[in-house]
């Protein structure tokens, strides 16, 4: 393994995972693509690291989260109950979908991260309590879905399940859905572990990047405005996205060629 | 009311405890594991997995401190959602462990 590379790979984690962290999404959205794109990793060693680095960014932000009481840990649990099943399922149909509809479908969800930010988020108004729970869960399945079809943490389908369906202030649903992030990813992750699908040479690297960013996202998150990061997400989202829609067409513009 | 808040405010500093010191002693163990790998190799590998392994137990084992927390709190209902989570995270890995 050459050491260079892993500094790559740390750095990579360390920088996705820090601006992941400050809008309460998870590194992973970034981390497979750059991956795939510019590190010619193959996709499912993409997966298998990033969900480790899901795992890392929320479990090392969660802390001053709880402490801050922010962090509904019973609506997590609850909500957990869907996100695992969806995992679980995703599992099994990781193994059968063909590698360039996973790149469509994570261009899909790029743009629909693009499009949320787009959108901005707004604290639903009224009472803050939970409201539409079946719909909240349908949401959260598909976000455990796509967590283990995609290796990310789904805050795309579980923000609109926080703020639509369930109608919880951001902070406290940001909190929320980075507490469940982990559990959700863990519960693919244990699969993708027991088959020998987590390269140690990438994952490691990963992780490690992602805690140092994690760790540097919570901190910033309690003190920069989300407006101000909001604009360069959704320029990395949609180029992110263009890429990522190229490859699912066997495209790829970047880096030496395949 | 009260002493629910108050009970549930006791399980989020266990929770932040058990996260912030895990992903430490995970990171540590991956950190010390690449070191390793420079000098000896595959050794190295080894311990960074057994750091990976420690990453994906920690969830796991946080809804086991929940799960215990909430029996011992008599709250029978979070107790079994919380047990009904870690069914489903240990399917994952014997449904994973069989397909390996």
């Amino acid at each position: 393994m050459p050491i260079g590379l892993e500094l790559w790979l740390f750095g990579v984690a360390l920088g996705t995972s820090m601006l992941g962290g400050v809008l309460g999404m998870a590194s992973g959205i970034f981390i497979v693509p750059v991956l795939t794109m510019f590190g010619r990793v193959d996709i499912h060693t993409a997966i298998g690291a990033s969900l480790v680095s899901v795992i890392a960014c929320s479990c090392g932000s969660a802390a001053p989260f709880l402490k801050e009481r922010l962090t509904n840990i019973r609506l997590a649990i609850l909500l957990e109950t869907a996100t695992t099943s969806g995992a679980l399922c995703g599992v099994f149909l990781a193994g059968l979908i063909p590698t360039h509809y996973l790149y469509l479908l994570f261009a899909v969800i790029l743009l629909l991260s693009a499009q949320q930010m787009l959108a901005r988020r707004k604290d639903p108004e009224g009472s803050s309590s939970i409201q539409r729970l079946p719909l909240g869960m349908t949401l959260m399945y598909g976000a455990g879905l796509i967590s283990a079809l995609l290796g990310i943490g789904s805050g795309v389908l579980k923000i609109p399940a926080m703020d639509t369906a369930l109608r919880l202030p951001i902070k406290v649903s940001s909190a929320t859905s980075n507490f469940m992030i982990g559990v959700t990813a863990a519960a693919s992750a244990a699969a993708y572990f027991a088959r020998g699908e987590i390269v140690t040479s990438v994952a490691a690297p990963i992780a490690l990047g992602s805690v140092a960013g994690a760790v540097l996202g919570a901190h910033i998150l309690m003190n920069v405005p989300n407006e101000k990061l909001r604009l360069m997400f959704i320029g990395i989202l949609g180029l992110l996205a263009a890429q990522m829609l190229l490859a699912a067409f066997g495209i790829n513009l970047i880096g030496p060629r395949s | 009311m009260n002493a629910t808040a108050a009970v549930s405010g006791q399980l989020e500093n266990l929770l932040g405890k058990l996260l912030h010191y895990g992903t430490l002693a995970a990171s540590a163990i991956i950190a010390l594991g690449l070191a390793l790998s420079v000098a000896a190799g595959a050794l190295g590998m080894g311990v960074a997995t057994a750091g990976i392994a420690l990453f994906i137990l920690l969830p796991a084992l946080r809804v086991a401190v929940m799960l215990v927390f909430f029996l011992r709190a008599r709250d029978y209902r979070y107790g079994a959602i919380a047990a009904l989570v870690l069914l489903i995270i240990s399917i994952s890995f014997f449904v994973g462990t069989r397909q390996a």
